[in-house]
């Protein structure tokens, strides 16, 4: 099969790279483009753990053949804060022990933001419906609610580096 | 992954001329053929990407809703058309899979699913939808109920290309309620979906117009006609609400699997049928609003 060249824009960084039809964009980005921080878990759209934010929306990348995000922007975990300067849902996770094993982590991370960024208040219940995509078979999710709670309130209040 | 050929066609000609050589499949919001493909479930030679087609639109002109194909869950979530005009199907919309499935996948894609369980197909079978198809002959317009022929299968032709959903506005004191009952809260597949719309006469009782239909408890998303027929022209009342449920469960032919048995499905649609029909009364009588 013909390989075609394309940019993905991830992370704000343009890469011109050659992908096959075939070639799913949690694969490209883990394999060719090395944000490893993409989780591949069950590859059928149930789990969540590859979920990206396309154009500011979350998508599973598992189910999306990378030509598709041609001419979008692809945030992926590796975007949402840097080590020196954790975004506050990260500061809140670790803070409220929100992250056990972690595989569910930047999927969770990234449906965190996409809620927060349409919806600063949210209620537990919106919370829980805008994970609802996310399986964490460790945490219970309980301390997850608690974290994304904190983290709003903590970016509302102007607290934290969003 | 075996390997295919993708193209992104840019107009529906293209789409369809595409469409038309052999082994090619549509791909639309992914969230099914992508499973498949990875499964081996299917195996086409080449992919029709529908994304970059005009097909992405809620337009109301006329007294008719026009949702595009393209249209994903998400987007008619947020449509105020939707919500305001056809809160059933707004409200199949939210109980779809989660935020990435509804951000994905396609109201067309669902419809062309054809799975039994489709959780659009029952609010747009009561607002009597139709669906536009294009094919290499020009365009065809067939009522939804027509569209749906067995497990998976769909009325399209080979080459043929949904490209287009209407339903007329709803009359005055008309309430409509989508229920689904599923394994759990989310990313589920439906043991029984049920759409309800009644349209009630200028009294306020009298079932002037009546629909119900159900996913996962036939080959096919189907109406419940003998159900509706208890309540066309008459008197609505709780006993009469309770006699179209009972009818309901009876009409329809559902089978025992992973999920539940037929035993489980039938007594769960005559709930389902009931609650939905007793809220679409109470909203055709202006006592509750939509998404209440």
């Amino acid at each position: 099969m013909i390989e075609r060249q394309i940019e993905l824009r991830v992370n704000g960084q343009s890469f011109t790279i050659l992908v096959k039809p075939q070639d799913l964009l949690v694969d490209v980005l883990r394999d060719q483009l090395g944000f490893t921080g993409t989780k591949k878990g069950c590859g059928t759209g149930e789990c969540g753990a590859c979920t990206i934010l396309l154009d500011g929306k979350p998508v599973n990348s598992c189910l999306m053949p990378a030509l598709r995000a041609r001419n979008k922007d692809i945030i992926t975990i590796e975007g949402l804060g840097t080590p020196e300067h954790l975004h506050p849902l990260q500061q809140a996770f670790i803070e409220n022990a929100a992250v056990q094993c972690g595989f569910c982590a930047p999927g969770m991370l990234l449906s965190a933001k996409a809620l927060l960024d349409a919806n600063s208040h949210p209620t537990e219940t919106e919370i829980r419906q805008a994970i609802s995509g996310n399986l964490c078979r460790c945490t219970g999710y309980a301390k997850i609610v608690q974290a994304v709670k904190a983290a709003a309130q903590a970016m509302t209040q102007g607290d934290g580096n969003p | 992954m075996p390997s295919f050929e993708y193209s992104t066609p840019t107009t529906v000609d293209q789409a369809i001329a595409l469409l038309n050589q052999s082994g090619a499949s549509a791909l639309a919001g992914g969230t099914d053929l992508l499973i498949h493909l990875r499964a081996g479930i299917v195996a086409p030679k080449q992919l029709v990407d529908l994304s970059a087609l005009d097909l992405n639109y809620v337009r109301k002109d006329d007294g008719i809703i026009r949702i595009g194909a393209m249209t994903t869950f998400a987007e008619i979530l947020d449509s105020d058309v939707v919500r305001r005009d056809l809160p059933c199907l707004a409200e199949s919309a939210a109980e779809i899979g989660a935020v990435q499935t509804r951000n994905m996948a396609t109201l067309g894609g669902n419809l062309c699913s054809a799975v039994p369980s489709a959780d659009s197909a029952p609010p747009l079978l009561v607002y009597d939808a139709r669906v536009k198809i294009a094919g290499s002959d020009g365009e065809r317009l067939v009522p939804l109920e027509q569209f749906f022929v067995g497990p998976k299968k769909n009325a399209l032709k080979p080459g043929e290309l949904l490209i287009e959903i209407q339903a007329s506005v709803p009359l005055p004191r008309t309430g409509a309620r989508f229920l689904k009952l599923g394994r759990r809260k989310a990313m589920s597949l439906a043991v029984v979906n049920v759409a309800a719309r009644l349209t009630l006469g200028q009294d306020h009782r009298r079932v002037e117009n009546v629909r119900i239909a159900l996913g996962a408890v036939a080959p096919t998303p189907r109406r419940a006609k003998r159900a509706e027929s208890v309540l066309q022209g008459s008197d609505v009342s709780e006993s009469l609400i309770d006699r179209a449920a009972r009818a309901a469960a009876d009409e329809i032919a559902p089978i025992s699997d992973l999920r539940a048995t037929a035993t489980f499905r039938r007594e769960s649609s005559r709930v389902l049928v009931k609650r939905a029909l007793t809220h679409a009364w109470q909203m055709a009588t202006g006592e509750t609003k939509p998404n209440d």
